[in-house]
């Protein structure tokens, strides 16, 4: 079977922006979100597929064409439900590339697979602090 | 044995009250404060009140060196969690968890969880097992007073006896297979006849064999 598919699960802020840009890419795109309310955060120009379901369940994923993704975001708003699926998609439907959004960095141990990559909202954070940070205090050195 | 009760409120409660006449150490995990404390007024056991899904928590309960770390939570994915960080942080070599979802035993099997419990689905294993043998043993009667019965007994799949030679089942006393019916063939059996899948085994026997033979079987299945 061919993998062509983008897989977004969790239509948060986040995952909806995601999958309305790669939408607009011209991508073949599917969200799947446990409540149907959340799809308003899809910008009118998505042209993809909504999938309303718990993802954790197999069959879900299946109809939202897990087994034809190259690349999934998971982007719930649990830690523990976002492992679980990003272990689901590698271990048990092989999808090649995994993202997935964590809160707690410590629970990076719990995603030891060359094919999960993980983003930290934590990292990010404190990156554009420390570089916002320096920034100032040049200037404020220069004046 | 040290075992680790994480989660879970009467479920909790009644493992720990199962466990305590052994000899095995238990630690309590529980993330309901209120609940931690009314367990450790219950049990003279060290309790720890935290989300068991934490890793910090896991060290400060010191889980480290258990032998099995039980999950009863009723949140399916938090007791996968705390189970995999129980096995991949700490190395524990036996996690269970128990599940509301019966569809979750199988997936939560495939991904290294040991043991996986769901009540449904020891019900439906429960039932399977009583049909399976009503479905494999047929019994008809000669008689009208049901005095002489063959009993017709299919060899499925799963069956253990396949590719063994008769004399090796070791049937019960006085129960000999009288026919086997090897679709298109009919084989009258001797000691060396092997069984194979497929076949269906006649034996003629009274009302009171018929009960040995399906106990014989039961037990087997």
């Amino acid at each position: 079977m061919k993998r062509d598919k983008f897989v977004v699960i969790g239509c948060g802020r986040f995952g909806g922006q995601v999958a309305t840009e790669r939408s607009e890419e011209k991508l073949d795109v599917i969200v799947i979100d446990e409540d149907e309310s959340s799809f308003r955060k899809l910008h009118d120009n998505f042209g993809g597929f909504k999938q309303v379901g718990d993802a954790t369940q197999l069959d879900i994923l299946k109809q939202g064409k897990i087994e034809e993704a190259l690349n999934v975001l998971i982007a719930t708003n649990r830690d523990n439900v976002n492992i679980l699926i990003a272990n689901i998609c590698d271990k048990i439907f092989g999808v090649p590339n995994i993202y997935i959004r964590l809160m707690d960095t410590e629970k990076e141990a719990l995603i030891e697979s060359k094919n999960i990559h993980a983003i930290y909202p934590y990292k990010l954070s404190l990156k554009s602090f420390s570089e916002q940070f320096n920034q100032d205090d040049e200037q404020d050195v220069l004046s | 044995m040290k075992i680790i009760v994480a989660g879970g409120r009467v479920e909790a409660d009644y493992v720990i009250n199962s466990f305590k006449e052994s000899n095995h150490t238990i630690t309590i995990i529980n993330p309901d404060k209120d609940y931690a404390s009314y367990l450790a007024s219950r049990h003279e056991r060290p309790v720890f009140a935290g989300d068991p899904t934490k890793i910090y928590v896991l060290e400060e309960a010191e889980i480290n060196n258990a032998d099995i770390f039980l999950a009863l939570s009723d949140d399916d994915t938090d007791n996968y969690i705390m189970c995999m960080t129980a096995k991949t942080v700490f190395g524990i070599k036996k996690v269970v968890a128990i599940v509301r979802n019966p569809n979750n035993v199988k997936t939560f099997k495939d991904l290294g969880i040991d043991r996986v419990i769901n009540a449904t689905n020891l019900l439906v294993t429960h039932i399977g097992n009583d049909t399976a043998l009503t479905n494999l043993t047929r019994t008809i009667s000669i008689d009208e007073d049901e005095k002489v019965v063959v009993v017709e007994i299919a060899i499925n799949d799963d069956f253990p006896f396949i590719d063994q030679e008769i004399k090796d089942i070791k049937l019960p006393n006085r129960i000999n297979v009288s026919c086997i019916f090897r679709d298109p063939v009919v084989i009258i059996p001797h000691g060396e006849t092997k069984i194979k899948k497929g076949d269906k085994l006649l034996i003629v026997t009274s009302q009171d064999g018929k009960d040995d033979v399906n106990k014989f079987f039961e037990k087997r299945l």
